[in-house]
């Protein structure tokens, strides 16, 4: 009898004081842009002056970071979360599963309005210049957000956001090697041609390569490094 | 002595910031403190008051409240953030023909298609894609995004699907009209979210000062703002209904009135350093403009105390135009007294004055400019004239003929200060009520003698005695706060000045306050006491009351009732919810009707039970809402309104004490 229509949805960060939201942006950009490496240790103290908030603040935003995975608690204190080859294999085996699915159910499901999101992605991603690294960067994170929000699976798209918190580093980690950004936006544009035509194998397979060839190309930088 | 719990109340107004230390249970006024607004960085003067009120146990304090200008005067001064403020099923003809885009307040709107009528059906089909493009060619050069579709109160279908878009393609903040709004009229919202996204960055940058304050002063309690209409919500709340603590100092200082007269019926007049405000106590509250508040220019669909606000303050620029006749306000200058008794140099200048022949004495010696601050280097581009303006007042204020001579400028229009002042590197000084107080003795503070020397000058001028002078000016004043007393209470507008021998309305007005007939008196009575409040209010309201015939109640601390009403208030939050019918396809028959929330909607069959729904829903969330704003046991009031043809709205009232546990 009754029609229930839920327009909002969920968001959490809206729930967290402002200042602390302010404090949590400021030190996950720092995070993943690498200013605070992998491993290094944190000094909440040093931190709050720096931003000028305060450390209460600053540590309210610490656990947030803790429960993202960017940042490690232990008995001898607070560190960035490392990034080796052990972790970045276990995070590319779930995201290829995970995006590949996320890629397959939004040809599926994408409504109108996903389709029209995508499409605005698209078009703003291949307007801007190759060498404009960090909005390509931006609006590429953006268009798999925007797929992941598509396949209409509230729990896919929250676990796949955690794992694109963690990849960004990656990103940034390989950047001066990176040559495969400007490509992306071919590759974009297929995957959204697969989706519009609801071409889920289609959808999934363009996914797979495509994040496959991001992990590998990481992979063999980090390696390279490593010896 | 135990003290039950303290509460600190604070008001930033135009020129001064007030704190006042309270017992909330037995209302005793523990510590009260005045200190000057500093309008570059307004948590310094709020950090002042704090500090100045000298806290012997912090953690006694169980809440701060605040009240602000900042919406308001940021409104004013065109300083709130860049906007672009799309428009979903508005006409643009339309629009445009009645000149209604000049009230979006942001000169950044775009019209797309979309919207709905008003049974909530879709009007044309939302057109996704062209905002989608518009936002990715714009968000570079805006701030923030409003977003208000048509009807959209009834179903806001739209805007949430366009929110939910833009979301995903940009990290602008996006505020939307029917999250501010259950009112149809489309313009007003459209300005209260274009308005509401100006002030978004403005006001949390603000909280975020008030509370790192608090925390230097080890103050850890929670944080209210008051709306306003003098109620109070939550800091996390405030920051994101900025536009909610429009007018919020005046209804402030009200409700402070109310709280320490204990009148439940009175005319509060507050007499500011730069505005005098008016308001109104009925039974007990505040009375509120329906109709929603304006603005400067724009008209908004807030909430917020009735009330009306004239730029006439203890501050208030005294000059006299080309014909001799003498002006005050509405600029705000610092008054002479307080800038010679800061500068040796202003008070020997002025001394110096007062014995100048006429010739040399033009009104003009009587405006000084100073330096307030250096310019940060990188806000402000000076120009040479600018940077020798500054160079020049290094050494102090100087008489604005004499920067005139000494820059070798004609007129003082060609040293482009306006930003200077603007942004508070200069400031300005002048002859001001304030000076005329020491003159006669009334308040003393600074220097009465350089008040004096000022005082003459002028006289040498304007061939006038000192008595007459300080007549004409206080019976300026006062008839200019009778006439807007006569236009607030009566909402005609205000009398204009005209020939009292052919106006009846002047004439009758004059004739009231002066006798000026033989055989015929009239006058004004006043049937409820006025409740004056401000620093200069017990000098200047006595004549007025005895005027209007009206008792004149100043209530202790009546200087910082503001800073008292902003924790007089109750927390309170609102839910309104529409009940409207559904038409079948033919547009005939009801077969439902429609139970629309901010947040969701229903579609129930029978009216009895949509109601109920209706009821029940914003009874639940008021009252948690409150619970989480940091009401104390809030009670619900619910009203169903008609609003048409089967249609209702269904409004659930929330209020209680602040929480003052820990």
């Amino acid at each position: 009898m009754t029609t229930n229509v839920q327009y909002l949805e969920d968001m959490p960060m809206d729930l967290i004081r402002i200042d602390t939201r302010k404090a949590y942006e400021n030190i996950h950009k720092k995070i993943t842009r690498l200013e605070l490496a992998p491993g290094s240790v944190l000094n909440d103290q040093a931190l709050a002056e720096e931003i000028g908030l305060e450390l209460k603040t600053v540590r309210e935003a610490l656990s947030l970071l803790a429960h993202d995975g960017l940042v490690t608690f232990s008995e001898q204190g607070m560190y960035v979360s490392e990034i080796n080859l052990a972790e970045l294999e276990q995070l590319s085996e779930l995201r290829l599963q995970l995006e590949t699915f996320s890629a397959r159910l939004a040809a599926r499901r994408g409504s109108p309005d996903d389709l029209a999101v995508l499409e605005a992605l698209r078009s703003e991603q291949a307007s801007i210049a190759p060498d404009e690294m960090e909005r390509l960067f931006d609006l590429d994170h953006k268009f798999h957000q925007a797929i992941a929000a598509a396949s209409g699976n509230r729990h896919l798209a929250r676990a796949l956001e955690q794992l694109f918190g963690q990849s960004q580093r990656l990103w940034y980690l390989v950047l001066p090697e990176l040559d495969f950004l400007p490509e992306a936006v071919e590759t974009h544009l297929s995957l959204l041609q697969a989706i519009n035509a609801r071409d889920g194998d289609q959808a999934a397979s363009i996914m797979h390569a495509h994040v496959k060839g991001f992990y590998d190309k990481v992979k063999t930088i980090l390696s390279a490094d490593d010896r | 002595m135990t003290k039950g719990p303290l509460v600190l109340g604070i008001d930033t107004g135009g020129t001064y910031t007030d704190g006042v230390l309270l017992d909330y249970r037995s209302r005793e006024i523990l510590a009260a403190h005045k200190s000057l607004t500093t309008k570059r960085d307004f948590s310094l003067g709020i950090e002042e008051v704090i500090r100045q009120i000298e806290i012997e146990d912090p953690d006694a304090i169980r809440m701060v409240s605040i009240s602000t200008t900042l919406a308001t005067n940021a409104i004013a001064e065109g300083k709130g953030k860049r906007v672009a403020l799309l428009l979903i099923g508005y006409d643009p003809e339309l629009i445009e023909s009645f000149s209604l885009d000049k009230r979006f307040a942001t000169p950044e709107y775009h019209y797309f298609n979309g919207g709905h009528d008003l049974y909530g059906k879709e009007k044309q089909p939302l057109d996704l894609p062209a905002i989608l493009a518009k936002v990715n060619e714009i968000k570079d050069q805006v701030d923030a995004l409003a977003v208000s579709s048509y009807f959209s109160p009834l179903n806001p279908e739209h805007e949430q699907r366009t929110l939910n878009a833009i979301e995903k393609i940009c990290d602008l903040p996006v505020v939307l009209g029917h999250q501010l709004s259950t009112r149809l009229g489309s313009v007003e919202r459209a300005t209260t979210a274009a308005l509401n996204a100006s002030l978004l960055a403005v006001l949390q940058d603000f909280i975020v000062a008030v509370r790192q304050a608090m925390e230097r002063r080890k103050i850890e309690a929670p944080l209210m703002v008051v709306r306003g209409d003098g109620t109070l919500m939550s800091d996390e709340f405030a920051a994101r209904t900025p536009v909610e603590t429009i007018h919020s100092g005046p209804a402030a200082s009200a409700i402070g009135g109310r709280f320490l007269s204990g009148l439940d019926d009175a005319l509060v007049i507050d007499i500011g350093g730069t505005t005098t405000d008016f308001a109104l106590i009925k039974g007990g509250r505040v009375t509120i403009s329906e109709e929603g508040a304006t603005v400067g220019a724009y008209k908004t669909s807030v909430k917020a105390a009735d009330l009306l606000s004239i730029g006439i303050g203890g501050d208030s620029h005294i000059r006299t135009d080309h014909e001799g006749h003498y002006l005050i306000g509405p600029g705000r200058v610092v008054p002479l007294s307080y800038l010679a008794h800061k500068h040796e140099s202003v008070f020997q200048r002025i001394k110096a004055l007062s014995k100048r022949t006429w010739e040399q004495s033009s009104p003009d010696w009587l405006e000084y400019w100073f330096l307030l601050r250096e310019p940060a280097e990188s806000h402000l581009k000076l120009s040479a004239r600018q940077a020798g303006l500054i160079e020049l007042l290094r050494h102090g204020p100087l008489p604005v003929p004499e920067i005139i001579r000494k820059l070798q400028v004609l007129h003082i229009s060609q040293l482009g200060t306006d930003e200077l002042f603007r942004q508070e590197i200069l400031g300005r000084a002048g002859l001001t009520p304030t000076d005329l107080l020491h003159t006669d003795g009334r308040f003393v503070r600074w220097s009465a003698e350089a008040a004096e020397f000022a005082l003459q000058s002028l006289c040498r001028y304007q061939f006038e005695e000192p008595e007459v002078i300080r007549d004409r000016i206080w019976k300026l004043m006062s008839e200019s706060i009778l006439r807007t007393t006569l236009s607030f209470l009566t909402r005609l507008p205000e009398l204009e000045q005209a020939n009292s021998d052919e106006n009846f309305g002047e004439w009758f007005f004059l004739n009231s306050l002066y006798a000026m007939h033989p055989d015929l008196a009239t006058s004004l009575n006043l049937r409820i006491p006025i409740i004056g409040i401000g620093a200069p209010a017990g000098l200047l309201l006595k004549d007025i009351a005895d005027k209007l015939h009206s008792e004149l109640v100043l209530p202790d601390h009546y200087h910082v009732a503001n800073a008292v009403g902003a924790v007089g208030g109750s927390v309170m939050v609102e839910e309104e919810i529409l009940v409207y019918p559904v038409f079948s396809e033919a547009g005939l028959d009801v077969i439902a009707y429609r139970v629309q929330s901010k947040t969701d909607s229903d579609e129930i069959e029978d009216l009895e039970e949509a109601l109920m729904l209706a009821r029940e829903t914003a009874a639940e969330r008021s009252l948690s809402a409150a619970i989480r704003s940091g009401a104390d046991q809030p009670q619900v009031t619910l009203s169903v309104e008609n609003d048409g043809i089967d249609s209702y709205r269904v409004r659930a009232r929330a209020m209680g004490n602040p929480r003052l546990m820990r």
